[in-house]
């Protein structure tokens, strides 16, 4: 018997080449039979460095916290949770920083983008706030706040303050 | 400060006819005859707050009265075009006039935050409804927009959002298709409790005026319910028995 070399292990170390690639490639498009598709990397809010659960636990669990939250919130007045809408808003505010106006909409607002790749269509924003408040609608009422985002509380505030005068 | 709150109960009459059942004592005076003791009064102070507005209309120009109107814009963003019948008002001026004296006077007219709510009645989905702390407000979550709670409303406090809406603000969600009226302020009201001030008594409370008063109507200490024990106050429309939680002084 000839001591040629056995087909499985080169076999294997084929397929280990050939998944690594497409594994690679999947980081940045997914392809199907229909043609590729880039998949989403919403932008990280720029201040927080971790959100309110671990990543993997928010992209599958984010619709339930929300859920849950939403009635409580309405029901029983708990509006200090750390699933509430308007706190994620609030750092994922989707305000850029040339003062444009992104609604959800617009494919680059920071929930679009996932739910435009993973056929989701929702409802919230037809009621709810889509942004914390841009920096346009700041600038234009409190300019001394033009520098960052402000959360809609602080916001708020400033509203009211700058109605009085 | 958070408020502690409790569900309500769906059908407030019967319980309250079950309540008063229990709470009676009753004395065999005769043959056929019995006295009953209710203790009902006792009962009516309770730990959970029932936040009412107290509204003094002898210390309100008119054009206090549109300045409660556009802080209430302000705070939760809608408008109204003047003349239109099916724009958004949340609250509105009411003006009353006495043509013998030539007397006018003028009031915000909103929701009356009743203890028994006709709009909660009538309303198919339960969207329409009373928090345990006497808020009534609209779940737009299951708002269907079939608009019997605005018939139903003997104050015209509510309106119905005809066409879609962009820019609402964090506080004040509000959509297409579903029912709105005053909401008292909840948001201020579950971040401040008892020390919150609407944004309508803010606007007319300038210079230690106190033209609007904010409070629990259970707390025997509170500022509303001294004012009211001293000076009285209207409830609108009493006789429907509707208890609202807004009182009036000087009608």
């Amino acid at each position: 018997m000839s001591k040629s070399l056995h087909p499985l292990p080169i076999l294997m170390i084929a397929l280990l080449v050939w998944l690594s690639c497409t594994v690679s490639a999947a980081d940045e498009v997914a392809s199907s039979g229909f043609g590729s598709v880039a998949i989403p990397r919403p932008a990280k809010p720029d201040n927080a460095s971790e959100c309110v659960e671990p990543v993997e636990v928010m992209r599958r669990e984010h619709m339930k916290f929300l859920l849950h939250q939403r009635d409580a919130t309405v029901l029983e007045g708990e509006r200090d949770s750390k699933y509430s809408l308007t706190g994620c808003m609030d750092c994922h505010n989707p305000a850029r920083n040339d003062g444009q106006v992104v609604r959800y909409p617009d494919p680059r607002h920071f929930c679009a983008d996932c739910h435009r790749y993973a056929s989701v269509k929702i409802d919230c924003f037809e009621c709810h706030a889509d942004r914390g408040l841009s920096r346009s609608q700041q600038s234009r009422l409190i300019p001394e706040l033009n520098t960052g985002l402000v959360s809609s509380q602080t916001f708020h505030r400033q509203l009211e303050r700058s109605g009085e005068d | 400060m958070k408020t502690e709150l409790e569900r309500v109960e769906p059908r407030p009459a019967r319980r309250r006819f079950l309540q008063g059942a229990a709470a009676l004592a009753s004395t065999l005076i005769a043959p056929g005859v019995l006295l009953y003791i209710s203790s009902h009064a006792t009962e009516t102070a309770t730990k959970s707050p029932r936040w009412g507005l107290l509204i003094d209309t002898n210390a309100m120009s008119e054009a206090d009265v549109d300045a409660c109107v556009q802080a209430c814009k302000r705070e939760h963003g809608w408008q109204s075009r003047a003349g239109s019948k099916t724009d958004a008002q949340w609250i509105r001026k009411v003006g009353l006039s006495d043509p013998q004296s030539g007397h006018r006077r003028f009031l915000p007219m909103m929701c009356q935050h009743c203890e028994n709510p006709p709009c909660v009645d009538v309303c198919p989905t339960g969207a329409s409804f009373k928090r345990a702390d006497g808020i009534v407000l609209v779940n737009r979550h299951i708002c269907i927009g079939c608009r019997y709670c605005m018939m139903a409303c003997p104050y015209k406090a509510r309106s119905f959002i005809h066409e879609p809406l962009q820019d609402q603000l964090p506080v004040a969600p509000r959509g297409k298709g579903t029912v709105e009226s005053c909401t008292l302020c909840v948001h201020r009201i579950d971040r401040d409790g008892a020390d919150a001030v609407p944004a309508c008594a803010e606007a007319v409370n300038q210079g230690g005026r106190s033209a609007i008063v904010f409070g629990d109507l259970n707390d025997s200490d509170s500022e509303i319910v001294k004012r009211l024990r001293k000076h009285g106050g209207t409830k609108l429309r009493a006789d429907m028995g509707l208890n609202p939680a807004l009182r009036y002084q000087g009608l």
